[in-house]
C-alpha cells in the first residue's frame, strides 16, 4: 500500500517518476553505463601515459606548451568517450524511452490526461539527460584520479568541456526523440537517427572539399561543436544553435506524439516548426561572441595583441590557399579563428580554383596571403600566428605591442603513470553498474 | 443525456471505417456497442477518446477528454512496472479515484498480482488490470474495448458484477462487445454498428421493433436475432 502523500504528487511529478522508472529498467541504459567505464578507461590510461612520456617519464625529454596542457593532452581524449557513447549508445536509450509508450499502448492512456505533448516529451528529455549525467560519472571520476597523481585541474576549461558533451547529448536525445515519435517502430527510429548522424559526417566531408557554405554548416555539426568545447572555446552562436536544435527536435517529437491529430495537420506544424528553427539558427549564426576558457589561451592571441587588434580599422584578408591545403588548416586554426574572435571588423576570404591545391602550386599567386587596410596592401606567405600578426601590424601601420607582462602558459608537466585507473574503469565501475542494475531493476519491478 | 455523437466519420484511405455515426449516451447507463468484426467499433471508441482523429462530425459536450476515459483492448501499458504501481500511477497522474483502489483490487481479484510486472501478465490478468485502471480513472464515462475478451466464464461474470456495481453508483459505461450473448446479458441499451454505420440504437425491445418494422414476417425474441436482422 502506497502512502497517500505519494499519490498527492503533481501529475508532472508522476510523469517524471514514471520516466525515471522506465529508464531504470531499460537494459540499454545499463549497457551504456557499463560501457562508459572501459571506454573512458582506455582513453584516460593511454592519454595519461602519453602525457607522462612527454613530461619526461622513462627518460624521454620534456615537452613544452600546448602538449602539456591537461585539457588537450588528457581531458579532450578522456571525455571523447562521451562523444562515442552519445553517437552509438545514447540514441538507443532515448528511443527506448520515447518509443516504449507507443509500443506498449501506454501512450493511448497517457494522452487522455490532456497534458501538453511538449510537457510529456520534456519529462522524457529531462530524465534522459539525468541518465546521461550519471553516464558521465566515469570521466568525472578520472578528474579525481588525475588529482591524486598530483595533476592540476583548471575548472573553467573543464566546465566548458563538460557543457559541450551535455549539449551534444541533448542534441542526440532530441534527434532520437523526434525520430522515435515519427517512426512507427523503434528499429526504424534507430536507422533514421543514425542516418542523420552519418549525414552530418557527409556535411563535414563536403566542407573539407568544397568549403564555402558547406564549411559554415559543418562548423555547427555535433562533432565540430564538441571540438570547440574540447579546446575550451565557447561560442555563443554554437550554443544558441544547439539549444534551438534541441528545442526543435523535442517540439517535433511532441507534434508527432499526438495520436489524435490528423497527419496532414501534424505535417504542416512540422514544416512551420522547421521554418521557425531555420530562422532562429540563421539568426543565431550571426552572433559573434565567444569566450576562451582554456588555461593555455589556446584560442586567443596574447592579451596585449587582442587589445590592439580591437582598436584597429577594418581589415580585409585574401588567402590564396586551397580547401585541403594543410597550410590553410594551419593558418585558420592558429591565426584566423583567433583573429575573428579578436577583431569584429575583419573579412577573411579564401581564393582557390581547386579543392586540393596541388595543381595550383605553380600558379604565380598561389599561397599568397594579402592583407588590405586603409588603402594599403601587403603580402605574406607566413601561416603562423606571429607571422599573421606581424603582417597585420605592417599593413595597419602600427607597432606591435611592447607590453610583455602577460604570463605565458608553460604547461603542467606530470610524469606519473595512470595508477589504479585500470582497476577503477575496467573492474570497479562495470562491477558497480552490474550490482546497481540488479538492485534497481528488482526494486522498480 | 451525457454525450451526443453526431455524424462522425472516419476514412482510412479508400476505406470508410465510420460513416455519419450518430447516437447518444445517457447518464448512468451501460451502453453496449455491438457489431461484427471490422464493423468499426474500436475506431469509433478511439475517435471518441481523441486517440484517433476523426474526419468530420461532432461530439458534445466539447472538451470530451474531461468526460470520458478510454480503455483500449490488447495493450500492455508500462510493461516493466508492477500492477500496483500502474494503479498508483493512474490515481496520481490522471487524478483518479484513490478511495476506490482497494475495492477495485478486491473486485477484480488483483491482490496477488500487485507486485507482478504488467508485461508478464496473462491475457485475462492483463484485461483485469486494464479494467482496474479504467475504473480508477476520474472521468464519469468509461469507454472499454472488449471488456470480457480473454476472460473465462467465471471471471467474465465477476467482472460484469463489478462493472454493474460501478454503474449503479453513477458511472456511465460504454462497452464495445463482439460477443452478443455477453452484451445481451449485461447492457441496458445498445448501439448496433455494421460496416461503419449505425444500424440501430435502443433497448432489446426497441431494436426488436425496428427489426420487425423491416421484416414483419419474423419475430425477434433476443438480441442475437435482432443483431442478425439489422446488420
Amino acid at each position: 500500500m502506497r502512502s497517500p502523500s505519494r499519490r498527492r504528487r503533481a501529475p508532472y511529478a508522476w510523469l517524471l517518476a514514471k520516466e525515471w522508472r522506465e529508464l531504470a529498467v531499460a537494459r540499454s541504459w545499463w549497457v551504456l553505463l557499463a560501457a562508459m567505464g572501459p571506454l573512458v578507461g582506455m582513453s584516460f590510461i593511454s592519454s595519461v601515459r602519453t602525457y607522462a612520456e612527454v613530461s619526461g617519464l622513462g627518460g624521454t625529454s620534456g615537452g613544452v606548451g600546448e602538449a602539456l596542457a591537461p585539457l588537450i593532452g588528457v581531458w579532450a581524449p578522456t571525455f571523447s568517450a562521451c562523444e562515442l557513447a552519445a553517437v552509438f549508445l545514447l540514441p538507443f536509450v532515448a528511443i527506448r524511452v520515447v518509443a516504449g509508450d507507443r509500443q506498449s499502448g501506454a501512450l493511448k492512456l497517457e494522452l487522455q490526461r490532456g497534458m501538453p505533448a511538449f510537457a510529456r516529451i520534456s519529462a522524457k528529455a529531462m530524465v534522459l539527460l539525468a541518465g546521461w549525467l550519471l553516464a558521465m560519472l566515469p570521466p568525472a571520476s578520472a578528474l579525481l584520479l588525475w588529482k591524486s597523481y598530483g595533476g592540476t585541474l583548471y575548472p573553467p576549461e573543464l566546465m566548458a568541456l563538460m557543457t559541450g558533451h551535455v549539449l551534444n547529448a541533448g542534441l542526440t536525445i532530441a534527434l532520437a526523440a523526434a525520430m522515435a515519435s515519427l517512426a512507427e517502430h523503434p528499429s526504424t527510429a534507430a536507422i533514421l537517427t543514425l542516418s542523420v548522424t552519418v549525414g552530418t559526417w557527409i556535411v563535414d566531408f563536403f566542407a573539407a572539399i568544397h568549403g564555402g557554405l558547406w564549411e559554415r554548416a559543418a562548423s555547427y555539426i555535433p562533432s565540430a561543436m564538441v571540438w570547440q568545447f574540447q579546446h575550451g572555446l565557447v561560442q555563443l552562436d554554437t550554443v544558441l544553435i544547439a539549444i534551438v536544435l534541441i528545442a526543435a527536435g523535442l517540439a517535433f517529437a511532441a507534434v508527432w506524439m499526438r495520436l489524435g491529430v490528423a497527419v496532414k495537420r501534424r505535417a504542416y506544424e512540422s514544416i512551420a516548426l522547421a521554418c521557425l528553427a531555420a530562422a532562429l539558427v540563421f539568426g543565431s549564426s550571426l552572433v559573434n561572441v565567444s569566450w576562451d576558457f582554456s588555461e593555455s589561451r589556446d584560442n586567443s592571441f596574447p592579451e596585449a595583441d587582442e587589445e590592439l587588434l580591437r582598436k584597429l580599422p577594418p581589415l580585409r584578408i585574401e588567402a590564396h590557399l586551397a580547401q585541403e591545403d594543410p597550410r590553410r588548416l594551419e593558418i585558420e586554426r592558429r591565426a584566423f579563428s583567433k583573429l575573428r574572435r579578436a577583431m569584429h571588423n575583419v573579412e577573411i576570404r579564401y581564393v582557390s580554383n581547386t579543392s586540393i591545391g596541388l595543381m595550383e602550386e605553380s600558379r604565380p599567386h598561389y599561397a599568397e596571403i594579402w592583407y588590405q587596410a586603409q588603402g594599403r596592401k601587403t603580402m605574406s606567405r607566413v601561416t603562423t600566428a606571429e607571422g599573421v600578426l606581424e603582417a597585420i601590424y605592417d599593413v595597419e601601420g602600427v607597432a606591435a605591442p611592447s607590453d610583455t607582462s602577460e604570463i605565458v602558459f608553460r604547461g603542467h608537466p606530470l610524469a606519473a603513470p595512470p595508477k589504479g585507473a585500470a582497476t577503477m574503469f575496467y573492474i570497479l565501475w562495470p562491477g558497480a553498474v552490474l550490482v546497481s542494475a540488479l538492485i534497481v531493476r528488482r526494486r522498480f519491478r | 443525456m451525457l454525450l451526443e455523437v453526431r455524424e462522425l466519420s472516419k476514412r482510412f484511405g479508400a476505406i470508410a471505417a465510420l460513416s455519419d455515426v450518430s447516437f447518444r449516451v445517457r447518464e448512468g447507463e451501460v451502453l453496449g456497442l455491438i457489431g461484427p468484426n471490422g464493423a468499426g467499433k474500436t475506431t469509433l471508441l478511439e475517435c471518441l477518446a481523441g486517440v484517433l482523429p476523426s474526419d468530420s462530425g461532432s461530439v458534445t459536450p466539447r472538451g470530451i477528454g474531461k468526460h470520458l476515459f478510454y480503455v483500449p483492448d490488447g495493450i500492455a501499458p508500462w510493461p516493466s512496472q508492477p500492477v500496483g504501481w500502474a494503479l498508483d500511477f493512474t490515481i496520481g497522474f490522471f487524478g483518479g479515484r484513490g478511495e476506490l483502489r482497494q475495492q477495485i483490487i478486491d473486485q477484480l481479484d488483483l491482490g496477488k498480482l500487485l507486485r507482478q510486472s504488467v508485461g508478464t501478465l496473462s491475457k485475462g490478468q492483463r484485461k483485469r488490470a486494464l479494467l482496474a485502471i479504467g475504473l480508477l480513472s476520474p472521468q464519469p464515462v468509461l469507454l472499454i474495448d472488449e471488456p470480457f475478451d480473454g476472460l473465462d466464464l467465471r471471471q467474465a461474470r465477476e467482472i460484469a458484477t463489478a462493472l454493474r456495481w460501478h454503474a449503479e453508483r453513477g458511472r456511465t459505461l460504454f462497452l464495445s462487445i463482439h460477443q452478443i450473448g455477453d452484451a445481451g446479458r449485461f447492457c441496458d441499451r445498445f448501439v448496433l454498428l455494421s460496416n461503419g454505420r449505425v444500424c440501430g440504437e435502443g433497448t432489446v425491445a426497441e431494436l426488436a421493433s425496428l427489426a420487425a418494422a423491416r421484416d414483419a414476417s419474423k419475430t425477434y425474441g433476443n438480441l442475437e436475432e435482432v443483431f442478425l436482422a439489422l446488420t
